[in-house]
């Protein structure tokens, strides 16, 4: 079996296929597993920690003898058909053996390069050598090789990190591999990306401090986060005032990205946990809360003395030292509104690489970018090419518990028929 | 037998050896009644640490081990794969966290030291009184028993039927299909939904080894994952029951809709003209939109939300069908004039937005409202409501077409009762896990597929049967052996007072009441260890293997000494 993506759905799908004596590669674009839901620090609606959550399957995924989980891997071509693909991956150098490494974090620090850290959204700062976060699993830091200054050129004979290593675990000498694998079944779970609110510049997104996509306030709020969870402004200050926008680019993508409203809300719980008194205004439309639980929530949330505003029309400005929102109201009435800080929440949209992935596994996307389910009989796990199954927002915007769902069914579809 | 305790001292690189000073653990433990060895390693989790281990578990004949280390997280089971390896019980096994519990937190290596002895010192305390556990299998029985016949359960039925794995299918009504018989389409797609279904209860009869039991009801499911006891009783026949064995139960039981009449400011009920979602399909399949005059209606509302504020939840599919509903209107009657009154429109989803904007158009009326009253005026139905700048406001129509909420079926509390599962929200079936595991529930091997799990549309419920399948699938492979829980719960038959509370916070139904000896009896395959009935239990009776009081109490006293 080949799994691609090793967040929430991949994971799932990969345990269960395990446990049923499959024998399971698992192959990940990243350093880490867990995808986008080990950014989170509580998950709706019953606020459960989020790593909390995960953490003890991506233990049990590491100690699975039947999963072999490839990192830093890429599928480049895929062949055959059901039951007898033929499948290239290209797994590039970690340069840290995951064996002997222990996770100290030792080789960190005298490492001399600094930059961005693409996992907290760009908030921190990194080095050449490192995990994305805290509590990252595999606990095993990589070296970004277009970096690190005796990968780049600029200093050849820089050796800091491996000095520092107490246990040999860093080893120059690893190589970018091609692996061949046979697999029978091939599960899609790539995950998503969030639209570039840069692309509707009404929301003043990178041209006015303190306007925040929806992820990078997670990170803000993350106790493992760039600032330990402790939600400022660019200035250092705590923000008095802040405002939630719903369905950013929602227009430019043409569909409703169903996890946006309630995330909005858990925003609420975060803002209103770490900062009591401030004040908090929800700009949206429609409000989207399906099913048994959300109500419920959104009503604990509204509880909180959030301004639940229905607006159109919304342009974010700098006016003085703060933010103004400005809006057409539900009955077309102009208004405004000055906050200290603005959450952004996009559109959920594929991945970059997802159309590239979709012509090497050999099937459609749909209008919107996103794999095509073939729906024959209902289902929403089959592709148009057998053997090939897809999960979780790969296949469209999705919570957490329907992209476990999708991986368990494609997990049902591939043991009933083989 | 003598006790030949080995306790080794894992040094995890500069990560412990820096902060504690471990010869002086090592002298503090060495003279411990029954410690034969004590060292200290480089890293006990490496290769050559765990064949260190085996060796002197193997040379110095041990039988018992303490490792001093890191979390349990970390490592447990890797040196309990060791102690099976090296042919001692694993259970006869502790570990004590030096590392994140000392190390890391304890500046002063003074500190961090007598910390670190004190915590080997309790876990040599505790392994004492470790005993062996054995793992135990039990046969699995692969078969499975379906409750409902919608297009969860027949789904759900269908994937799971091989040669080797026997379906058993109860309907309590006097046919399969469920709902989706009487929808001409299915939203987006707009595919036939009585088509689909008929097409796979053909699928079902053909298969010899699913067994369709209409007009049935389960009557008991007793056991456990592997292995219920399940009787079924007609409902049309008294008293004729069926019984067989099988090794995981699906529910897929479906939903009801909220009865209009409880709100009666619909008119439902009271009115000619005003249906339910459920009525307008069966009209709609019927082939003919009309009035109760025989006359086709010229103007129609649909009213959306009705019971959702009675209810406290949003059935998530009603914006989605009346969208469908116009549609079907449009369809008949092109002229017809449509106003859907909703409050917040719920379309989530790539495809939903699309079908809204599909479906707008001509005599389509979108209008957001609240406090909806209907009332007869002349011939006509009068919708009254307030609109979204608060002006009261009212359309007259011919037909009104109410959304009602979606609500669990009359029955949900008896089969939950009846497979010792929980009603969570809304009374819809509860979850194991909300996010990470939405198909299973509190009792293990009982799964829950389709509305009776929460509102959801056809795509949603066939994936909860497609997920459900693959839980079973994965789990219960014929010819396989189950490993129950090693850590269970056991009740002193001496010291039981009888008085039951166990079983009332037993979340697994896995405690039963002996009547003739007046005793709570735990049923160790069904136990999952989670510790409930100790905390409850007043007599000191309920204990948890490797976990007992003596055990925790040994180690802690020693800890604290």
């Amino acid at each position: 079996m080949l799994i691609i993506g090793a967040g929430i759905a991949g994971i799932e799908a990969s345990l269960m296929l395990s446990k049923a004596d499959r024998k399971v590669h698992l192959v990940e674009k990243t350093s880490y597993t867990g995808g986008t839901t080990i950014k989170f620090e509580e998950v709706f609606s019953n606020m459960e920690c989020s790593t909390c959550m995960v953490a003890p399957i991506q233990q049990e995924l590491l100690q699975d003898k039947n999963i072999n989980l490839l990192t830093l891997a890429e599928v480049e071509e895929v062949k055959g058909s059901s039951g007898k693909f033929t499948v290239k991956i290209r797994k590039k150098a970690r340069y840290v053996d995951m064996e002997n490494c222990i996770g100290c974090d030792a080789c960190f620090e005298p490492c001399p390069v600094s930059l961005k850290n693409e996992f907290e959204e760009g908030l921190s700062e990194r080095k050449a050598i490192y995990v994305p976060c805290a509590g990252a699993l595999p606990n095993v830091p990589m070296i970004d090789a277009d970096n690190c200054l005796r990968f780049n050129g600029k200093d050849k004979n820089c050796k800091a990190c491996q000095e520092a290593c107490m246990f040999e675990a860093v080893d120059f000498k690893q190589k970018d591999e091609q692996l061949d694998l046979k697999v029978g079944s091939i599960v899609a779970a790539t995950g998503f990306d969030i639209f570039d609110p840069k692309r509707t510049p009404q929301y003043g997104y990178e041209k006015i401090d303190d306007v925040y996509t929806a992820l990078e306030f997670e990170r803000l709020y993350a106790s493992n986060g760039p600032t330990e969870g402790n939600i400022v402004l660019k200035n250092g200050n705590v923000p008095k005032s802040a405002a939630i926008i719903h369905c950013v680019g929602r227009d430019e993508k043409g569909y409703c990205s169903s996890v946006c409203c309630l995330y909005s809300l858990k925003f609420n719980h975060y803002l209103k946990s770490k900062i009591p008194e401030i004040k908090i205004s929800e700009i949206y439309t429609d409000l989207t809360i399906p099913g048994k639980s959300h109500q419920k929530f959104y009503e604990e949330m509204k509880g909180k003395e959030v301004d639940m505003i229905r607006a159109s029309e919304i342009e974010v400005a700098k006016r003085g030292e703060e933010i103004a929102v400005k809006y057409n109201s539900g009955n077309g009435k102009k208004s405004d509104l000055l906050v200290d800080m603005v959450i952004l929440a996009p559109a959920i949209e594929p991945n970059d690489d997802a159309s590239k992935l979709a012509k090497i596994l050999g099937i459609p996307l749909d209008k919107y970018g996103f794999f095509q389910e073939e729906n024959s009989g209902g289902s929403s796990v089959i592709t148009s090419k057998p053997g090939v199954f897809i999960a979780g927002c790969v296949q469209g915007p999705k919570n957490i518990q329907d992209s476990v769902l999708q991986a368990s069914a494609a997990v049902g579809k591939i043991l009933s028929s083989s | 037998m003598e006790r030949k305790i080995g306790v080794y001292i894992c040094e995890c690189g500069p990560n412990i050896a820096e902060k504690v000073d471990i010869d002086k653990v090592i002298d503090a433990v060495s003279s411990i009644d029954g410690v034969a060895v004590a060292e200290k390693f480089k890293l006990l989790c490496s290769s050559d640490g765990k064949k260190f281990l085996t060796d002197q578990i193997k040379k110095q004949g041990l039988t018992h081990l303490v490792i001093s280390a890191c979390s349990p997280k970390d490592h447990e089971k890797t040196f309990m794969e060791v102690c099976e390896n090296a042919g001692i019980n694993p259970y006869l096994f502790q570990l004590a966290n030096i590392r994140e519990q000392c190390a890391w937190v304890t500046e002063d290596k003074a500190e961090a030291t007598k910390k670190a002895i004190r915590l080997t010192k309790a876990a040599i305390k505790r392994v004492r009184y470790h005993t062996s556990l054995e793992k135990k299998e039990i046969e699995g029985i692969p078969d499975v028993l379906v409750i409902g016949g919608g297009i969860a359960g027949i789904e759900a039925s269908l994937q799971l039927v091989s040669s080797d794995r026997k379906i058993y299918l109860v309907e309590k009504t006097s046919s399969l299909g469920g709902l989706i018989t009487n929808f001409e389409k299915i939203y987006p797609g707009m595919g036939s939904g009585s088509s689909i279904i008929k097409q796979k209860i053909q699928d079902v009869n053909k298969k010899e080894n699913i067994k369709v039991f209409l007009n049935s009801e389960v009557e008991e499911v007793i056991g456990f994952f592997g292995n219920f006891e399940v009787k079924i009783k007609k409902i049309t026949e008294e008293g004729e029951i069926a019984e067989f064995n099988v090794g995981a139960v699906v529910l897929a039981t479906g939903s009801t809709l909220f009865d209009p009449k409880k709100t009666p400011q619909y008119g439902y009920g009271k009115f000619d003209d005003v249906l339910t979602s459920l009525e307008f399909e069966k009209m709609n399949l019927s082939g003919e939109i009309s009035l109760k005059t025989g006359k086709p209606p010229k103007s129609a509302a649909i009213v959306h939300c009705v019971g959702r504020n009675e209810k406290g939840y949003c059935s998530e599919i009603c914006c989605m069908y009346s969208l469908k509903f116009v549609r079907y209107l449009k369809d008949k009657l092109p002229n017809i004039k449509v106003s859907n009154f909703y409050s917040d429109l719920c379309i989530p989803g790539k495809s939903h937005q699309k079908f809204y904007e599909q479906t707008k158009g001509n005599n389509v009326n979108f209008v957001r409202s609240s406090e909806i009253e209907i009332t007869k005026k002349g011939e006509k139905l009068d919708i009254n409501y307030k609109d979204e700048t608060g002006g009261k406001n009212n359309i007259p129509v011919d037909m009104v077409i109410l959304a009602p909420a979606i609500e669990p079926t009359s029955d949900a509390p008896k089969l939950a009762e009846i497979t010792s599962i929980s009603q969570g929200n809304g009374g819809f079936f509860a979850e194991e896990h909300e996010k990470i595991n939405p198909v299973s529930t509190s009792t293990e091997g009982v799964y829950i597929v389709g509305s009776d799990q929460g509102p959801k549309d056809i795509p949603a419920t066939m994936i909860q049967a497609e997920a459900a399948t693959g839980k079973i699938l994965s789990s219960l492979i014929p010819g396989r052996k189950i490993e129950p829980e090693v850590k269970t719960s056991q009740i002193s038959e001496s010291l039981c007072i009888g008085c039951k509370l166990c079983l009332s916070v037993c979340s697994y139904g896995a405690i039963t009441f002996d009547e003739t000896k007046k005793i709570s009896v735990v049923n160790e395959v069904i136990c999952r260890g989670c510790g409930n009935c100790v905390a409850a239990c007043p007599s000191g009776a309920a204990s948890i293997k490797h976990f007992n009081f003596n055990q925790l109490y040994q180690e802690i006293m020693e800890a604290v000494q």
